[in-house]
């Protein structure tokens, strides 16, 4: 009888063993992004260990063996139960060691899970079983159980419980597991009472925890952006975070805001329209950065665009715009259009090394918040930009707010005036960001403000297209020196701005 | 077994794997170091049979090397229009300003920057302007440059007490007295720069010979750099390690050796400014100078309308004859040609011309008592795959400087790139002047030390920031070896009677090199450079 339990324990454990491997797997391609290198190196990590854990379990001696298993089984329990939170919380609010964390859960947990088999089966042999019985029992039971749990998790557990939850289930059946066989064996096990005592405690931790685990991933997932996560990704160039909230998706790059579905048009549209609708001869368009193909969208309503180049470094980033069934519906599938051609290399580089010229160019880079993004708004980027320029052309360029941080849009104007531009700042309202700025730049002198727009608009019409370039008295323009590379006073100017707003 | 000491062990064996696991993963690359013209100048120097000469070929000007000094002179030429010249390379083009490539990234293989040009560097601004880098106002006090070569922001850090700092000079954590000191010491280096001689010359200026000869001021050059600072009570340590640092960037050699005529002239003499950026900045590309060195080459190249000036080879010999010189090349070991020419322009360092030239004594200069000491560099490039993670404070600058450190810090040979992201691999370039060895025995020790001790050398400043961590990023080094990189004013160089008797030929023979002035610096040898084509074509 104690033999049969003790062989459906091997069932258990062994499902146990493969659901902490697969949880973390799991995690680290959810946190982290490509799949097949977080499962083969989780995989072959937790093996390894299992290995050092069989090799180490020679060292505990026959008398010990019961006693060990028990204490193994409630260390694994505590362990595993918990790693799925635990790492949780380090990537949502200590992000940078969580690869260090990671391996050495999934390490010390393979160390456990390893010693589990071989004191079973020494348990078996104390007992005075056959030896090739023992072998054919416990590996067709620790073999069975893996299966199970192969099934299991991906079609039931994953999906109804969610990771943290799985993993504190299995927590629970570990914990389970030690206290069955503590009562089991009372009469041989060491201090039987403590020992049942320790089960029941952690076996109430992982209870707990498993009660508590969806407020836990809401908090944690909140700690990064406020909403649910529907997709992340770190990229070798920036994270990238979708979340949504209703009707509501947001993309999110290194934690800042790049846009909300709800609002977006208004910004997408007035980068847009304002210099394009002035070009109906355009037939060429460039677009650095915007990767998210929503100026796309915009830029494709004109008939006339021939053809429009976008460069934007991640692949990562166009990649996820031109597959996600949501975001497609977002930007209308633009960066699969036949017109849309879609470069993923530096722009930097890419204006040097390429001579095309285009009608119209949208710069939609990040904001210059450190010396590396800051000199993207110089002199000779824009000379660079300009070489690019068809003389009849416009090229419209996001420049922060002139709200929030008025001396760095009035620093981009007079940048863009110092390479020899002639400029037209303008600006609008978009709730998410507060007032947002552009500056529509050119090599020709004159500008005149479409009367309306000639494509279909949600947000802009002929009132609005002019209130644009309406800059209210108290958001003046200011006499700003341009953002020498020597100097770069620009990223001194956004940092100083925004930290006066941003409490 | 006891539970809580297998628990212990199990625990450390663990954590110990991983550990060794990670320390194994630190493995210091190996170092290619190479020894620009080692060879050739120590088969000179031991006077070695030369081969007979092959061909002989007729020229009207032959210039000895193509450092900045010999490309100046010719690019002078063919800016002047005169044709009939060449240029024997020497063994390696640019010199002290060579340049480095591996795949798409560039790093300098010596000088690295250029100071803004002050109104008397005429010749500097002159050039700047033929290569577009001065866009306008060449000849005015405040030019406008081409800003994507101009050092970016961030420039210069600091790495003191575990923290980066913005600007070389130490300013916080120091005595009232030592900031006072750091104050009094600038305001008076930047009066220094307006201060005007008895003869109404600037006092400190570049070109060097362009300088006031009141003796009153002159009298400085009797000082060493350290004991002036004596008596004016400079006493702080970190102003002391800042101008000690500047000396031994600039000349090879600490404020115990230099000149304090040198010293303060490091700092009086650059008063550049631009148009469009602010007065401490500097010119600079990805692999240092190198790229005015092509540009040269270009121009002329555009003047002439061939390629074929440029001979390859080293000059070994040059004998003068009544009706001209005949130059003795040498090719490779196995090859040698002649080239006879009226005028020969000796571009080449004087530790080098004395060989060539075994009659150099006719012109007034004695090796024996006229040559300047000449300290040894090392320029190692580090290629890094990754970047190290950096201490708190400011972050990565062009020019990154470690207080109290071994060498003279790292420079990024990829900050000057205009890119959306920081390039995925860049290189640092760590500089190492010999000092802390007389140039004999730096030059000696050089000739001992394996790849690995130059190794352990030229990565103490990075190893001292990063730790070992360092060498998970590192993928290749390349370690340049500079025996004798670059002359060393000591006291009493204003007046070394050999260089001023060599600056004044003007004859068959003409001698261009930063050498002239005691010191090296691209504005230097570019003027001596300018002079001898100037003589060449009587303006």
């Amino acid at each position: 009888m104690r033999d049969r339990i003790l062989i459906l324990s091997v069932l258990i454990v062994a499902s146990c063993g493969l659901g902490y491997e697969l949880i973390s797997s799991a995690l680290a391609s959810y946190l982290l992004g490509d799949s097949i290198l977080q499962f083969s190196s989780v995989i072959g990590c937790y093996l390894f260990a299992m290995g050092i854990g069989s090799w180490l379990s020679k060292y505990v001696k026959d008398e010990d063996v019961l006693n060990r298993f028990i204490d193994v089984e409630m260390l694994v329990a505590l362990l595993g139960g918990v790693s799925a939170a635990a790492l949780f919380l380090v990537f949502a609010w200590l992000s940078a060691p969580f690869r260090a964390a990671l391996y050495a859960a999934v390490f010390i947990i393979g160390l456990m899970v390893g010693m589990e088999i071989p004191l079973v089966m020494r348990i078996f042999n104390q007992r005075k079983a056959e030896f090739r019985e023992i072998v054919s029992r416990v590996l067709t039971f620790d073999y069975l159980g893996a299966l199970a749990v192969s099934l299991v998790f991906p079609l039931l557990l994953a999906p109804r419980l969610g990771l943290l939850r799985t993993s504190f289930l299995f927590g629970m059946l570990n914990a389970g597991v030690a206290l069955w066989t503590t009562w089991l064996f009372r009469s041989e096990v060491r201090r039987p009472g403590e020992r049942a005592m320790r089960c029941a405690v952690i076996l109430c931790l992982l209870t707990l925890g498993f009660g508590y685990s969806g407020k836990m991933t809401t908090w944690a997932e909140k700690g990064l952006y406020g909403d649910e996560v529907i997709h992340a990704e770190t990229t070798p160039y920036q994270r990238l975070a979708i979340t949504r909230w209703h009707d509501d998706m947001r993309l999110y790059i290194n934690g800042n805001l790049q846009f909300s579905s709800r609002d977006e048009h208004r910004y997408h549209e007035s980068l847009v329209h304002p210099g394009l609708g002035a070009l109906p001869w355009a037939r060429n368009v460039l677009v650095l950065g915007g990767g998210d193909g929503l100026a796309v969208r915009e830029i494709l309503k004109y008939q006339h665009i021939e053809h429009i180049t976008l460069v934007d470094l991640d692949p990562a980033m166009t990649g996820l715009f031109q597959r996600s069934a949501p975001l497609i519906a977002l930007n209308h599938n633009a960066l699969n259009d036949p017109r849309v051609t879609v470069i993923n290399d530096d722009a930097g580089r890419w204006l040097e090394s390429h001579a095309e010229v285009y009608d119209f160019i949208v710069v939609d880079f990040p904001d210059p918040s450190n010396f590396g993004l800051g000199r993207l708004y110089s002199v000779p980027v824009y000379h660079l930009m300009t070489r690019h320029l068809a003389e009849n052309g416009y090229m419209v360029i996001q420049s922060t707010s002139p709200y929030f941080a008025p001396r760095s849009f009035w620093s981009i104007d007079a940048t863009l005036k110092e390479s020899g531009l002639h400029t037209w700042p303008y600006h609008t309202y978009v709730p998410s960001f507060g007032d947002w700025g552009f500056i529509l730049a050119g090599k020709r002198p004159d500008y005149d403000i479409p009367a309306q727009p000639t494509v279909e608009t949600r947000y802009l019409d002929s009132t609005t297209m002019k209130e644009l370039f309406h800059f209210p008295a108290d958001m003046p323009a200011l006499a700003m020196p341009p953002n020498r590379l020597n100097e770069q006073s620009l990223v001194r100017y956004f940092d100083e701005d925004w930290r006066q707003v941003i409490r | 077994m006891r539970r809580r000491s297998f628990l212990i062990g199990a625990a450390t064996a663990a954590a110990a794997g991983l550990a060794g696991y990670h320390r194994t993963r630190i493995t210091e690359v190996p170092a290619n170091v190479t020894y620009p013209g080692m060879q050739v100048g120590h088969l000179l120097r031991d006077g070695v049979a030369l081969p007979s000469p092959g061909v002989t070929r007729q020229h009207d000007v032959v210039i000895l090397g193509a450092g900045i000094s010999g490309l100046s002179c010719a690019w002078k030429l063919a800016r002047e229009g005169y044709k009939r010249f060449v240029v024997v390379q020497g063994p390696e083009f640019g010199g002290n300003a060579a340049g480095g490539y591996d795949d798409d990234l560039a790093y300098p293989l010596g000088a690295h920057y250029l100071p803004l040009p002050s109104l008397e560097s005429t010749h500097v601004r002159e050039m700047l302007a033929d290569f577009g880098i001065i866009l306008d106002g060449a000849t005015t006090a405040r030019p406008y440059y081409d800003e994507s070569i101009l050092a970016h922001a961030p420039q210069e850090r600091l790495y003191r007490n575990g923290r980066w700092e913005d600007g070389l000079l130490p300013m916080t954590g120091l005595p009232q007295s030592d900031q006072a000191q750091h104050r009094r010491f600038i305001a008076y280096t930047e009066r220094l720069r307006e201060a005007r001689g008895q003869d109404g010359r600037k006092v400190f200026a570049i070109p060097l010979v362009l300088s006031s000869l009141d003796p009153a001021w002159r009298a400085l050059d009797r000082l060493t750099f350290e004991q002036w600072l004596e008596r004016e009570q400079y006493t702080s340590s970190a102003l002391r390690w800042y101008l000690d640092y500047c000396m031994r960037d600039d000349y090879g050699a600490g404020i115990a050796t230099v000149s304090a005529w040198a010293g303060l002239h490091y700092f009086a003499s650059r008063d550049g400014h631009a148009a469009n950026a602010a007065d401490a900045a500097v010119l600079t590309w990805p692999d240092g100078l190198a790229p005015l060195t092509y540009m040269m080459r270009d121009a002329i190249t555009r003047h002439l309308g061939h390629a074929d000036w440029l001979l390859p080879g080293s000059a070994a010999r040059v004998t003068e004859h009544r009706t001209g010189s005949d130059v003795l090349c040498i090719k490779d070991t196995a090859s040698v040609y002649t080239i006879r020419a009226s005028r020969v322009v000796c571009a080449m360092p004087l530790f080098v011309a004395q060989h060539l030239l075994p009659e150099i004594r006719d012109y007034g200069y004695d090796p024996a008592s006229h040559a300047s000491p000449h300290a040894a560099w090392l320029v190692s490039n580090f290629h890094m795959k990754s970047y190290p993670g950096e201490a708190e404070g400011e972050p990565l600058a062009w020019d990154n400087v470690v207080y109290q450190g071994k060498a003279l810090g790292y420079v990024v040979s990829t900050h000057q790139l205009l890119r959306v992201a920081r390039s995925p691999r860049t290189v640092f370039s760590a500089y190492q002047a010999l000092s802390r060895l007389s140039p004999a025995q730096a030059r000696n020790w050089l000739t001992q030390a394996t790849p690995a001790l130059l190794r352990t050398e030229s990565s103490a400043d990075l190893l001292a920031v990063y730790g070992e961590d360092l060498w998970r990023h590192v993928y290749r080094l390349d370690i340049t070896v500079r025996g004798h990189a670059m002359a060393t004013p000591t006291p009493g160089y204003l007046n070394n009677a050999g260089l001023h008797a060599l600056r004044d030929v003007d004859g068959p023979i003409l001698f261009a090199h930063a050498d002239l002035s005691g010191y090296s610096v691209f504005e230097e040898a570019a003027w001596w450079g300018i002079q001898a084509a100037r003589k060449i074509v009587g303006i």
